[in-house]
């Protein structure tokens, strides 16, 4: 929505950019109706300052007060999680794997087990051309939807 | 002249033990949060209700409040959300300003309030009058811009909404209290505007 009547709120406002705010100016300037316009604005914008804040009864504060006497009185959150306990206990954790860890590496022997699968398995039969392409149009579909996401957000950031 | 604490200071103070002084906050900003609840609810007693219930909330939390925010918005966010929880719980009809067919029926439904039965009455009277008839969303936001010296991105931290659609939603807003207002007024908007 950019009517007029829009522009000349932003610029009461005080909304617009510099280039906007002359823009505008120029159009009160050089048209009559506009300038009848905003100035019927100006004049409704002072109405709704006018506006009323309504007062709730006198006994409001009272009964705030004792609502919130019997509850414990608020603790900054600084202060309810003292950071030298969860310092306290990572530390204790590294110490506890560094001694875990020292511990395997003393007692392990330097030495490689030999690994020997005897696995018979013919790669080579199940990368056939129609394999190939049905992967990499599996990889196009996931990427459009991962784009088709990535558009969605950017349009709703605006 | 001694100065008055700001709010920041006042929260330091509670949140150090001196919760008496969460007294003066209340004072300070009760009259608005008391209006806001009332532009929901529409009945001053579950206003107070309301408006209570988010002071106590607000107390509770006090010790999550990020001080680099305002109080103030803080506070709204709070009475938006309880407002809202109370208004669903009652089931209340609130309804969205999208929501045309209930304007409509909002539009036509005939004011207890008729103009020609007041003799000179003052802008600011009908003012009060038209911005009860609004929608609850309508009336909270034009409150928020008007009294409470919110900015669109903080209002729009309230309302859980984006600044943007303040923007328009505060236009429309505008729109329909100019209307209610030229309801109410008939002839006499002529001399108001």
């Amino acid at each position: 929505m950019n009517t007029i009547e829009q522009q000349l709120w932003d610029y009461i406002d005080g909304n617009l950019d510099d280039s906007s705010k002359k823009a505008i100016e120029e159009k009160i300037e050089s048209n009559a109706e506009i300038k009848s316009q905003y100035e019927e604005l100006l004049k409704l914008n002072l109405v709704f300052d006018e506006l009323d804040l309504d007062e709730p009864s006198m006994s409001f504060n009272r009964n705030v007060m004792e609502s919130i006497a019997l509850s414990p009185a608020p603790v900054a959150m600084k202060t309810k999680v003292d950071k030298k306990i969860i310092y306290c206990i990572g530390g204790f954790f590294v110490i506890s794997l560094l001694a875990l860890l020292g511990y395997i590496f003393y007692n392990a022997k330097p030495e490689m087990p030999r690994f020997d699968l005897k696995v018979n398995f013919d790669l080579e039969k199940y990368i056939t051309p129609k394999a190939i392409y049905a992967f990499l149009f599996a990889d196009l579909v996931i990427g459009l939807i991962f784009l088709d996401q990535f558009l969605r957000k950017k349009v709703a950031q605006k | 002249m001694e100065q008055k604490p700001t709010d920041l200071e006042l929260i330091q103070k509670v949140l150090n033990g001196e919760t008496d002084q969460y007294s003066l906050l209340v004072k300070r900003h009760q009259r608005f949060v008391f209006t806001l609840a009332l532009r929901f609810s529409k009945n001053r007693e579950d206003a107070e209700e309301i408006a209570q219930d988010c002071f106590v909330k607000a107390y509770k939390a006090l010790g999550t409040f990020k001080q680099t925010a305002k109080f103030s918005t803080w506070l709204y966010t709070i009475t938006y959300t309880t407002a809202m929880t109370f208004l669903r719980k009652n089931r209340l009809d609130t309804t969205s300003i999208h929501d045309e067919g209930t304007a409509l029926q909002l539009e036509n439904q005939t004011s207890g309030f008729n103009a020609n039965g007041y003799e000179k009455q003052d802008s600011h009277t009908f003012l009060n009058i038209a911005i009860t008839q609004l929608l609850p969303d309508d009336a909270a936001i034009i409150t928020l811009f008007y009294k409470g010296e919110q900015s669109l991105e903080e209002i729009g931290e309230a309302l859980h909404m984006e600044p943007n659609t303040i923007k328009v939603k505060l236009h429309r807003a505008r729109q329909r209290l100019k209307e209610k207002l030229q309801y109410l007024l008939k002839d006499e908007v002529k001399e108001l505007l």
